[in-house]
C-alpha cells in the first residue's frame, strides 16, 4: 500500500515536470533568441546555448540608437498605455459583467435570454468586420488614438466573455445554498455578495485574470484605433519589422517582457484560485 | 401566497434588468451600431475603391459567396482547425488542470507559470513558431535531428498536412492555458462533501472523475469549448505570419479571407457578407451543441 | 406585457442606430473646397506616416526630419512602422474620408486605385513647372495619374539588384556572375555539387504579397506581360509569361533553387543568404550591402558583390522597380506645410545625405554621376545600365485581387500541384470579372 503511494507520488511529479516542459520550452527558446546574435541562431547543428550572448535587443527597446530617434521611448510608453488600458478594462468590466452574469443565470426574468444572445452575438461577429465602422464612429467623438477610446472598446469585448464564463461558475452552485440564505433573511444581493461570490471566488479570480489578458493582448482594435500616442504593447511589437518582414530578435525581446505582467498577476492571485476568496469559510 | 409569489417574480424582473442593464448598454453602445452598419453593408455593393458602382444589391453578395471556392474551402479549413484545436485543448487542458489540482511542492508556482503561453501576445507567438519551424535553421528540425528522429532537415511548412498540424500545434500550445485556468477554478467549486460521498461509496478515482467531476464542471467545459471554437474562427496573426495561408491556400482561414476582401480589396459589402454568413453557419451547430449539453446537465 | 416593453425598447434602439448609421458617412464628407493656399504658419504641426526603411538602422530619416523641423519651424508628428501596419492605417483613414494625416506613404501598387478614388492631392499645384524634369522619368510616370498630374514624389527608389557571393562563386570555379539565367542554374548546380553552398538561391515565395512582385520580376525578365495598358489580362495568352512561370518551376525542380523558398518571406531568404547557404539573392533593397558587413547577422562579410540581372537566352532582361512615394491626402488641413516636407525630403541635398549614410538610391538622374557618391558606390554604374529597362508593377485598380488570386494559383504551380499553363489559366478565369477594367 505504501509502495503504491510512493509510486503514485513519483508519477505525479513526473507528469508535473512534463507539463512544465511543455509549457516553458518554447518560451525558453524565445528568451535564448532574445539574448543571442542572429547568426548564432541560424547555425547547423544548432547550439542550444549560444557561445556569446548580448543584451542588444533589450537595449534597443529602451535606449536611443543612432544620432536621433523618434522611436525611442515608444516601448516604455506602450507599456504604460497597456497597463492603463488593461487595468481599467479589468476593474470596470468585472463588476458590471458579474452582475449581468448573475442576473441571467440565477434570476427568472425575461431579459436573461437577451443578455445571453447579446453576448453570444458579440462573440460571433469577427472583429475585423466591426473595426472600420467603429473607427469612423470613434473618430466622430474624437476618440481615435486615445486610451479612453480603447478602454471603452476593450470593455465591450471583455464583457460578453466575462458574462459567459461567470455563468459557467454560477451554474455550478447548488440552488439550495442560495435558497437557504434567502430563508435566513438575506436579500438577493445579500445572498450574491455573502454566499455566491465567495463560493465562485476561484472562478472570479480566473475571469479577472482573463479580462486583464484579453485586453493586454488585444491586437486588431488597438492597432486600427491608435496611431502614435495610445499604441499598446502588441501594436508596437507588430511594428518591429520592415517591408521585408518581422524582425524576430526584436520581437523576441519585447515578447519576453510583454508576457511577464500577466504571469506575475497570475502568480499573485493564484492562491485565491486554490482557496477561493473566503478560504473555505462557507463549508 | 399568490401575492408574495407575484411580488417575487416582479422583483426579479426589476432586479434582473437593473443588474444586467449596465452590461447590455456597454456592449450594445460599442457593438450595436457597427454591427447594424455592417449588416447593412452586406446587402450592398460597397467598394471603397470604386465608389461609383456602389448600390443596394440585396442578397447578391451572399449568393456570390456560395460560389466563391476560396471562401468555401477556407470555411472547411477553419472548421478543421477549430475543431481539432478544441479537442486537444480540452483533453490537455482538463488533464493538466486535474494534475495541478493535486497537492505537490511548488504547485502555486506551476499554476502561475502555466498561463505563460496564453499571456504571450499572439504576434510574438506567431513569430516564435515561424522561427522554430524554419526549414533551414529552425529549432524543430534541430531537435528532431539531434534526437535521431529525422535524418535531414525537413521543409515542414511546404507540406499541406504538416503545415496544418503545426499551426494547430502552435494554436493549442497558446490556448490550452485558458482551459486549464477555467477548469482549475471550476474544480475548486465542487463541494468537498460530494467527493467524500463518492469515496465512501467505494467508487474508483476514475469513476468518480467521470461520473461526478465531469458533470459538475460541464457548464464550464461547454462554455470554454464554445469560446475556443469561436476564437479559432478569428485566428489571424498566427496564419498570416507562419504560413501566409499556404501552401497554396490550404491553411487559409476565414479571417484571412475577410481581411483580404475588406482591408486589401476594400470591398466592404462582400467582406461583411462573408462575416455574417460565417456567423450564421456557426450559430446552428453551436445552438445544437449548447442545447444537448445543457439538457444532459439538467438530466443529471 | 414586459416583452412588449422590451420590444419597444429594442426597436427604438434599432431605429436610433439606423439614424446614427445614416448620419455617420454624411458627417464624414470631405470639405468640398480646399483651404485656399494657406501659408505654413510657424509652429504648425503636420502628421506624417510612412514605413521605416529597411536599411535605416542609423535613423537617418529621423535625422533629416529633425533638420526639416529646425529649418522651417514646422513640427512633424512622425508615425512609422512596418509597411503592413502603415498600409492598414492609411487605407481606412483615406477610404473613410479622414483628415488625420498630412503626408502619407503612397506605394506603387496603390496608384491606380488612388487615382480612381481621388484620395491624393495633385502635387502640380505646388511644384514649380518643370520641377520633375531632372528626376528619373520612370519614377515620375509611375506616380502620375491618368489626368497627367503627379500625385506622389518618390522617397524610396527601390530597384532590384543582383547580389551574389563572389567568394563562393570563385570556390566553385567561376570567375564571373552568371550572364544568363541558364548559366545561373548551371553555376548553382555546380556549386551545390561541390558542396560550396546548399542551393543557388532561396527564393521568397511564401504565399504573400512579395510573391506577386516575383511574378512581375520573372515575367519582365522574359519579356512577357500580365495585363496590357487597357487592363486586359494577357498573362494566360502571352507565351513569354508562360516561359517565365515555367522557368520559376524549373529552378525548383532542377534543384538550383531551395524548395524551402516556398515557405520563406524576404527576411528568411536574406537570412539564408547572409548565413552563407546560397550563392545569389536578387533583391530590391539598396541596404543589403550594409547588412552583409555586420558579423552578428552575416557569415559572408566582404564576400558579396552586386552585378547585373542575368538575361534570358535570347538576351532579354529587365529590372523591377518598386518605389514608394510621399503623397498628400485630399482632406489634409496642412497641405502647404505637407508640400514643404515632401520637397525637403526628396530634394537633391537630402538625397545625397541619405545616400551617403545608408545607401538609399537617389531619384535625381545627375546624382548617379556625382563623383563622391560614385566612389562610395561603384555599382551604381550598373544600376544606371539597368535604368532604361526598369518597370513597375501592373497598374490596375484591382491590383489587390490580382495579387490574391495569382499568388494562390502560382503557389500551387510552384508546389508541383499544377502546370504553369493551368496556373495562368485558372488565375485569368477567376479574374475574368476584372478583365479590361483599367
Amino acid at each position: 500500500m505504501k509502495k503504491k503511494k510512493i509510486i503514485l507520488r513519483i508519477l505525479l511529479y513526473f507528469v508535473v515536470i512534463l507539463i512544465v516542459v511543455w509549457t516553458i520550452t518554447p518560451y525558453l527558446w524565445l528568451i535564448i533568441s532574445s539574448i543571442s546574435y542572429k547568426i548564432d541562431l541560424t547555425t547547423v547543428p544548432l547550439k542550444w546555448i549560444p557561445r556569446r550572448l548580448t543584451l542588444e535587443n533589450y537595449q534597443g527597446l529602451f535606449f536611443h540608437r543612432g544620432e536621433s530617434s523618434f522611436s525611442a521611448d515608444v516601448f516604455v510608453d506602450s507599456l504604460k498605455n497597456s497597463a492603463i488600458v488593461s487595468i481599467s478594462t479589468m476593474l470596470l468590466s468585472m463588476p458590471v459583467g458579474v452582475l449581468a452574469a448573475y442576473a441571467s443565470t440565477r434570476l427568472k426574468f425575461k431579459g436573461n435570454s437577451v443578455v445571453m444572445i447579446t453576448s453570444l452575438v458579440a462573440q460571433l461577429i469577427p472583429p475585423i468586420i466591426l473595426v472600420i465602422p467603429l473607427f469612423v464612429i470613434l473618430r466622430q467623438f474624437n476618440l481615435i488614438d486615445k486610451t479612453i477610446g480603447l478602454i471603452l472598446v476593450h470593455i465591450s469585448i471583455a464583457l460578453p466573455l466575462i458574462i459567459w464564463l461567470m455563468r459557467g461558475y454560477f451554474a455550478t452552485i447548488p440552488y439550495d445554498l442560495e435558497d437557504a440564505a434567502r430563508i435566513d433573511g438575506c436579500s438577493r444581493l445579500g445572498a450574491l455578495v455573502r454566499i455566491i461570490l465567495p463560493l465562485t471566488g476561484p472562478g472570479l479570480v480566473s475571469v479577472m485574470i482573463f479580462a486583464f489578458i484579453a485586453s493586454w493582448n488585444e491586437y486588431l482594435y488597438a492597432y486600427v484605433l491608435t496611431r502614435s500616442e495610445a499604441r499598446t504593447v502588441p501594436v508596437i511589437i507588430g511594428e518591429f519589422s520592415t517591408k521585408l518582414g518581422l524582425d524576430y530578435l526584436q520581437i523576441a525581446a519585447a515578447g519576453v517582457l510583454a508576457s511577464l505582467p500577466p504571469v506575475i498577476l497570475a502568480l499573485i492571485f493564484q492562491k485565491f484560485i486554490i482557496k477561493g476568496l473566503t478560504g473555505g469559510a462557507v463549508k | 401566497m399568490k401575492t408574495i409569489k407575484k411580488f417575487f417574480i416582479d422583483n426579479e424582473h426589476v432586479l434582473g434588468w437593473a443588474m444586467s442593464g449596465p452590461a447590455l448598454i456597454a456592449i450594445l453602445a460599442i457593438v450595436l451600431v457597427p454591427m447594424i452598419q455592417s449588416i447593412g453593408q452586406s446587402f450592398q455593393n460597397l467598394d471603397l475603391a470604386r465608389p461609383a458602382l456602389n448600390a443596394f444589391i440585396g442578397l447578391e453578395n451572399y449568393a456570390n459567396l456560395l460560389k466563391d471556392s476560396r471562401y468555401t474551402s477556407s470555411l472547411v479549413s477553419t472548421f478543421r482547425f477549430s475543431v481539432i484545436s478544441v479537442i486537444f485543448e480540452l483533453i490537455l487542458g482538463v488533464s493538466i488542470a486535474v494534475v495541478l489540482n493535486k497537492k505537490f511542492v511548488g504547485r502555486g508556482f506551476v499554476r502561475g507559470l502555466m498561463i505563460l503561453p496564453w499571456a504571450m501576445p499572439s504576434i510574438v507567438n506567431a513569430a516564435m513558431w515561424k522561427w522554430i519551424y524554419n526549414a533551414n535553421f529552425g529549432a524543430l528540425n534541430a531537435l528532431l535531428s539531434q534526437l535521431g528522429i529525422i535524418e535531414q532537415y525537413q521543409i515542414w511548412l511546404s507540406d499541406p498536412f504538416w503545415a496544418t498540424v503545426l499551426v494547430i500545434l502552435a494554436n493549442v500550445w497558446k490556448e490550452t492555458p485558458f482551459t486549464v485556468l477555467m477548469v482549475l477554478s471550476a474544480l475548486q467549486t465542487i463541494p468537498e462533501e460530494v467527493k467524500e460521498a463518492a469515496r465512501v461509496d467505494g467508487s474508483s478515482a476514475w469513476n468518480t472523475f467521470i461520473k461526478i467531476t465531469i458533470p459538475l464542471i460541464a457548464p464550464t467545459l461547454m462554455i470554454v469549448s464554445i469560446l475556443q471554437f469561436l476564437w479559432g474562427f478569428q485566428t489571424f496573426e498566427l496564419i498570416t505570419v507562419v504560413t501566409g495561408g499556404g501552401p497554396f491556400s490550404t491553411t487559409e482561414l476565414v479571417a484571412i479571407r475577410i481581411y483580404q476582401n475588406t482591408f486589401r480589396s476594400l470591398r466592404f459589402g462582400y467582406g461583411s457578407a462573408m462575416a455574417y454568413l460565417t456567423a450564421l453557419i456557426l450559430v446552428i451547430p453551436l445552438v445544437i451543441y449548447a442545447r444537448s449539453t445543457y439538457k444532459r446537465m439538467v438530466n443529471y | 406585457m414586459k416583452t412588449k416593453k422590451l420590444l419597444w425598447i429594442i426597436s427604438i434602439i434599432i431605429i436610433a442606430s439606423f439614424i446614427l448609421a445614416a448620419c455617420a458617412p454624411a458627417a464624414e464628407e470631405p470639405a468640398a473646397e480646399e483651404p485656399a493656399a494657406e501659408e505654413p504658419a510657424e509652429g504648425e504641426t503636420i502628421t506624417v506616416l510612412f514605413p521605416k526603411h529597411e536599411a535605416d538602422f542609423k535613423n537617418a530619416f529621423d535625422a533629416r526630419i529633425r533638420e526639416f523641423e529646425a529649418e522651417t519651424g514646422i513640427t512633424v508628428n512622425l508615425i512609422q512602422g512596418d509597411w503592413e501596419s502603415v498600409a492598414n492605417r492609411v487605407i481606412p483613414e483615406l477610404a473613410t474620408g479622414g483628415s488625420a494625416f498630412d503626408v502619407v506613404e503612397f506605394d506603387n501598387g496603390w496608384v491606380a486605385e488612388w487615382c480612381g478614388a481621388g484620395w491624393a492631392t495633385s502635387l502640380n499645384d505646388y511644384m514649380e513647372p518643370g520641377y520633375t524634369d531632372d528626376m528619373i522619368p520612370g519614377l515620375v510616370d509611375l506616380f502620375t495619374c491618368p489626368d497627367g498630374e503627379v500625385y506622389g514624389l518618390v522617397w524610396n527608389n527601390d530597384t532590384r539588384f543582383f547580389y551574389y557571393n563572389a567568394d563562393y562563386l570563385a570556390e566553385a570555379g567561376f570567375d564571373a556572375p552568371p550572364a544568363t539565367w541558364d548559366e545561373l542554374i548551371e553555376q548553382s548546380l555546380a556549386a551545390k555539387e561541390q558542396g560550396v553552398v546548399e542551393y543557388g538561391h532561396a527564393p521568397y515565395w511564401i504565399q504573400e504579397w512579395a510573391l506577386a512582385n516575383e511574378l512581375h520580376f520573372y515575367t519582365y525578365v522574359f519579356g512577357g506581360s500580365l495585363v496590357d495598358d487597357q487592363g486586359c489580362i494577357t498573362m494566360n495568352t502571352d507565351p513569354k509569361t508562360l516561359a517565365a512561370v515555367e522557368f520559376m518551376i524549373e529552378t525548383l525542380e532542377s534543384g538550383a533553387y531551395d524548395p524551402a523558398g516556398l515557405t520563406y518571406n524576404q527576411v528568411d531568404a536574406q537570412d539564408v543568404f547572409l548565413k552563407g547557404s546560397t550563392l545569389f539573392n536578387p533583391q530590391g533593397i539598396a541596404g543589403l550591402l550594409t547588412y552583409t558587413e555586420d558579423p552578428t547577422i552575416s557569415n559572408v562579410v566582404g564576400q558579396v558583390e552586386i552585378g547585373l540581372v542575368p538575361t534570358t537566352a535570347s538576351g532579354s532582361s529587365a529590372a523591377l522597380t518598386l518605389p514608394e512615394a510621399y503623397a498628400i491626402p485630399v482632406n489634409s488641413q496642412h497641405k502647404e506645410a505637407a508640400w514643404k516636407f515632401i520637397e525637403y525630403m526628396t530634394s537633391k541635398e537630402t538625397n545625397i545625405k541619405l545616400a551617403k549614410e545608408i545607401g538609399i538610391l537617389p531619384i535625381w538622374v545627375d546624382l548617379f554621376s556625382e563623383p563622391e557618391l560614385v566612389s562610395l558606390y561603384p555599382f551604381w554604374a550598373d544600376f544606371q545600365a539597368q535604368l532604361p529597362t526598369a518597370r513597375g508593377l501592373s497598374v490596375i485598380t484591382w491590383y489587390n485581387d490580382f495579387v490574391d488570386i495569382t499568388n494562390a494559383e502560382l503557389h500551387k504551380a510552384l508546389s508541383g500541384r499544377q502546370t504553369a499553363q493551368e496556373a495562368l489559366d485558372n488565375a485569368a478565369a477567376q479574374l475574368s470579372n476584372f478583365n479590361c477594367v483599367p
